[in-house]
């Protein structure tokens, strides 16, 4: 106890009688608040990030640790009238390379370029293109590898860091190059699409239609890309699937393209190597039951981008390929135009059913000599032979008593000299001649003899078979110009119908329907005359109207006198064939231009011929062979 | 010894032990998910410092059994030794980053420079314990301290380890400060040491120094640079948020985007997963543990006591501080472990040690010199 009162003592005299340690106890409360100000200073800092900012902080991490990547959406099928696919996809094997995986890229590329058989200079070319994407965002460096690479890129990828695999869909076409054109191709989107385009719908590296349909419908088929979160590490690696969502895939689009009428008129044209266009359209709806450019694209060669040299190819190639030539060609109507002449001279009065001009194979005009297509002469002709005969010298002495405007005014009715307004790009408008028209461009005056080269459809005249098929429909149809319409339907994925076909009726022509009469029963002459032009096409059981024509290419004297075939190719004539059936209640209209096919019946009516016999089969009456017909 | 046992448990501080105790529960605690998920490999990091704490313990146990005063006299021997071991690392020791900082004890690898901060403590302590001026130091009777404090510093420097260095001179300038010398003192030290520090930022800083100084002054510049880990840090304290994203949950930490989540930013991981609240709670323990210890420096028994008390304090405040700081971002990233939080054995030993010592002056606050005579 009395060590603890000791003790009690000392504690006195430290504590208290000390007056240095006095002193310092109160330095050290001076003390206490000075480090008092520093924990109130983190925890002021700790307030200011955590509550504060504490929400942006948070979005920051997420950002840091969520990746959010693009899951591409399978394109939109594309199937025919009768619901057959015609486009649908299939899953393609990309070659992608991730930078931040990979520590040499160098040595990388040089194996992969032995792999996959291409030249090292294009990978880089494309990681340079890639290069202000971040690193973690795979740079496509070979597109749509077969198998066999895959099985061997698979096996191998221990000894290629980076090099990883992208599944993406890619187009299949079931009916090979089928409508080609119509139908287009696909392509990784360019720089400058890239900009034009919304942001958030397109990334560098996306298929987008280029041509055709795949183009024009984009938007329907293109569908809605998927996301899907995963979480990473520092160091890119994924962690784990955090949430996905799923691509929607894109429209359906049903063509109102027939595929089998298109089949055969693409069979038929490129059995005989004819460069051209054949068109097919419902006369009383618009349909384009088949719509022909030949020679075809070879579709399969765009899927994962088509090479340099198949690309040169094609610009080089002199039947132009690239061309849609049913819309984007355009060529002298020739001796169809002559339907346009005969209404213009029936409704002006300066004809009529029975007028007869004398044709002695030539019309003199001025001084000069304009010579009919048979220099032998037709003999006295009326409206009916003059048509089926496609007598040059009447519609000579027609179109001169109209004169060129009113012919561009039939023109004009008919829809030439404009689009159609089909739903295809680039397409032509042709041209309609008139007096001011020559004045505006040339600033020369009209000269009549044109009139009468204008009239039979040479001279300035320009359309597209597209055009000539719409004039065949309207005057089958009685005068009513329907928009021609490729889509059928248009269908969501969920199979809901989103677009429907409605027929679109442009204009009316408002003529006495006794001269259409008149028109269309010179046109059934032209195929079921005995003198027609286009007999050649005439098929048993079935009543048709058609027009033959001939349209010059040059008028070069060396070639005046020559043998067809001996003309160079791209001075022949090109060959044209309209025709329209059943002529009682016509359905279906049907146009051939064939490019250097020389003669209107010859060159373009068999391609007609077989396209007729495949829309109206099993309504013909069955093929008799010759041997059971003489029994 | 035995004499004063029933007073060895009376007297014994247990509300400072209670405190330790629970900060380094905490420590431990979030040191497992700082480091988590386990390597394969090895012993896990959490695993090694606890086995650090309990060896620690010991050596609190140790530090508590004689009387502070005792250490008056092994001062020089142990300060030899120090500067001897700061010598040999420099010849022997193993490297890393670029700076040779550690003695391979095949057990463990030792860090001499982390003790050296305690034996400096007590060396400048057992100076001024001893050496009244109640005037103020003149500038001669400081010159002790100053090659005291050089001698490691000079030495730590030539690893190079420029924020461990820099921890000499702040322990230095505390106790100094604390120690009161004269205003012309003042002033001269001062002069010399910001000429010293103009000197050092031309001719013995490096690049990577400068430019954490730099980025610090400029830190959203440079993302993913020499700015990313201050970045990073402020990113996962900050998205903590009021009440955290939960044990095992942090995102910053786990996905590896805090940098040296288990060592200097381990408390980076503890604010993402506990967020505001836990933070608060973290550093309210925290530095009540170190305000204690500057009441035990208040009622320390003799002026040796006082200083071994407040160089103890300021030796693991300053540390606290400058590695909060730093992971907040308002200072440059030095290397400073957080002291009883971050993983590294040299750290908590010392630190343990040095609170060994805190608990040695608190439990002889009543005993008089005579007594244990």
């Amino acid at each position: 106890m009395d060590e603890w009162k000791h003790l009690e003592e000392l504690e006195e005299v430290n504590e208290y009688d000390d007056e240095a340690l006095d002193s310092q106890k109160k330095r050290l409360l001076l003390v206490s608040g000075i480090l008092f100000c520093f924990v109130a200073l983190i925890l002021f800092r700790f307030w200011s990030l955590q509550i504060h900012k504490g929400a942006e902080y948070s979005k920051r991490a997420d950002t840091n640790r969520v990746r959010v990547r693009e899951v591409v959406a399978p394109r939109g099928n594309i199937l025919d009238r009768k619901g057959r696919e015609l486009v649908t996809n299939r899953p393609s094997f990309n070659v992608v390379l991730v930078r931040e995986d990979s520590n040499d890229i160098d040595e990388l590329l040089r194996k992969l370029s032995r792999i996959v058989d291409e030249d090292i200079s294009v990978f880089w070319k494309r990681i340079r293109e890639a290069e202000k994407r971040p690193r973690h965002i795979p740079v496509r460096l070979k597109e749509d590898v077969d198998w066999k690479t895959l099985a061997y890129l698979e096996n191998h990828n221990q000894e290629l860091p980076g090099i990883r695999i992208e599944v993406l869909p890619a187009r299949v076409y079931h009916f090979g190059d089928m409508a080609s054109h119509t139908i287009g191709y696909l392509g990784e989107i360019s720089r400058r699409e890239l900009e034009k385009q919304d942001t958030s719908v397109y990334r560098g590296g996306d298929l987008v239609g280029k041509m055709g349909l795949e183009s024009l419908r984009e938007a329907d088929l293109r569908g809605e890309k998927g996301l899907s979160f995963s979480e990473v590490n520092a160091r890119g690696f994924e962690q784990q699937l955090l949430k996905s969502i799923e691509p929607l895939p894109g429209n359906e689009i049903h063509l109102t393209i027939d595929s089998d009428l298109q089949r055969v008129a693409e069979e038929v044209m490129m059995s005989a190597d004819k460069s051209g266009a054949v068109v097919a359209m419902e006369v009383k709806t618009g349909r384009l039951l088949a719509l022909v450019s030949t020679p075809p694209l070879h579709l399969e060669d765009f899927v994962g981008g088509i090479s340099h040299a198949k690309w040169q190819d094609l610009l080089d190639n002199p039947r132009h390929p690239f061309v849609h030539k049913a819309v984007q060609g355009s060529y002298p109507p020739a001796s169809t135009y002559k339907l346009i002449t005969a209404l213009a001279g029936l409704a002006k009065g300066v004809i009529d059913e029975n007028t007869v001009i004398y044709c002695p194979g030539y019309y003199v005009f001025g001084n000069r000599r304009y010579r009919c297509w048979k220099h032998s002469g037709h003999g006295a002709v009326s409206l009916q032979r003059a048509l089926s005969e496609s007598c040059d010298v009447y519609f000579y002495q027609v179109g001169q008593r109209v004169g060129v405007d009113t012919l561009a005014d039939y023109a004009r009715k008919f829809g030439l000299g404009e689009p159609t307004g089909v739903e295809l790009e680039h397409e032509k408008s042709g041209l309609v001649p008139t007096k001011k028209w020559k004045k505006e461009r040339d600033g020369v005056r009209w000269q009549d003899g044109e009139t009468l080269s204008v009239a039979i459809g040479q001279s300035y005249n320009q359309t597209t078979p597209l055009q000539i098929c719409q004039l065949t429909a309207m005057l089958a149809n009685g005068g009513k110009r329907y928009l021609p319409q490729l889509i059928e339907q248009v269908v969501n994925p969920d199979g809901e119908v989103i677009g429907q076909f409605k027929p679109v009726l442009v204009d009316e022509l408002n003529e006495d329907p006794r001269y259409l009469q008149l028109i269309r029963q010179g046109m059934v002459e032209v195929i079921q005359g005995k003198q027609g032009t286009g007999r050649i096409v005439r098929i048993e059981g079935l009543t048709m109207g058609g027009k033959t024509g001939t349209a010059q290419v040059v008028r070069v004297a060396q070639y005046k006198d020559m043998k067809e075939e001996d003309i160079p190719y791209q001075f022949r004539d090109h060959a044209w064939f309209t025709a329209y059936a059943p002529a009682e209640d016509p359905e279906i209209a049907v146009t051939v231009l064939v490019e250097h096919g020389l003669h209107g019946s010859s060159g373009a009516g068999p391609v007609a011929k077989a396209v007729m016999q495949q829309y109206f089969g099993e309504r013909l009456p069955p093929i008799i062979p010759v041997a059971e017909r003489k029994k | 010894m035995f004499r004063v046992d029933r007073r060895f448990l009376t007297s014994f501080d247990w509300g400072l032990l209670l405190l330790l105790l629970l900060v380094s529960g905490m420590a431990l605690f979030n040191l497992y998910s700082a480091s988590y998920p386990p390597k394969p490999w090895g012993m896990p990091p959490y695993v090694r410092q606890a086995y650090f704490f309990l060896g620690g313990g010991l050596g609190i146990l140790c530090l508590i059994s004689f009387d502070y005063k005792e250490l008056h006299s092994w001062n020089y021997p142990i300060f030899v030794l120090m500067a001897l071991s700061l010598v040999a690392v420099l010849f022997f020791g193993d490297s890393a980053g670029g700076s040779q900082r550690w003695i391979n004890l095949g057990f463990f690898r030792l860090q001499p420079s982390e003790p050296a901060k305690l034996v400096l403590v007590v060396a400048l302590a057992s100076y001024y314990g001893r050496k009244e001026a109640p005037d103020g130091y003149t500038l001669q009777e400081l010159l002790p301290p100053v090659g005291l404090t050089l001698v490691p510093c000079a030495l730590i420097m030539l690893q190079p380890d420029l924020g461990t260095a820099l921890m000499f001179v702040i322990i230095f300038v505390s106790m100094t400060v604390f120690a009161r010398p004269r205003i012309f003192t003042y002033l001269t030290l001062g002069a010399m040491g910001s000429g010293a520090g103009v000197l050092a930022w031309f001719f013995l800083l490096k690049d990577y120094q400068k430019r954490r100084i730099e980025t610090l002054l400029n830190p959203g510049h440079d993302p993913n640079g020499a700015g990313y880990q201050i970045e990073q840090s402020k990113i996962a304290i900050g998205s903590g948020g009021k009440l955290g994203k939960g044990y095992l949950e942090g995102t910053q930490g786990h996905l590896h985007f805090l940098p040296e989540r288990h060592t200097d930013f381990a408390f980076a991981v503890w604010a993402e997963e506990w967020g505001f609240f836990g933070t608060v709670f973290f550093i309210g323990v925290y530095f009540l543990m170190l305000f204690w210890g500057l009441h035990v420096a208040m009622t320390a028994r003799d002026r040796f006591g006082v200083f071994l008390a407040f160089g103890v304090v300021m030796l693991i405040f300053w540390q606290a501080v400058i590695n909060l700081l730093m992971i907040l971002g308002l200072l440059p990233v030095v290397g400073i472990p957080l002291p009883l939080v971050s993983y590294g054995g040299s750290s908590l030993l010392t630190t343990l040690l040095a609170l060994g010592i805190l608990m040695n002056v608190r439990m002889r606050r009543f005993q008089g010199e005579r007594t244990l005579d």
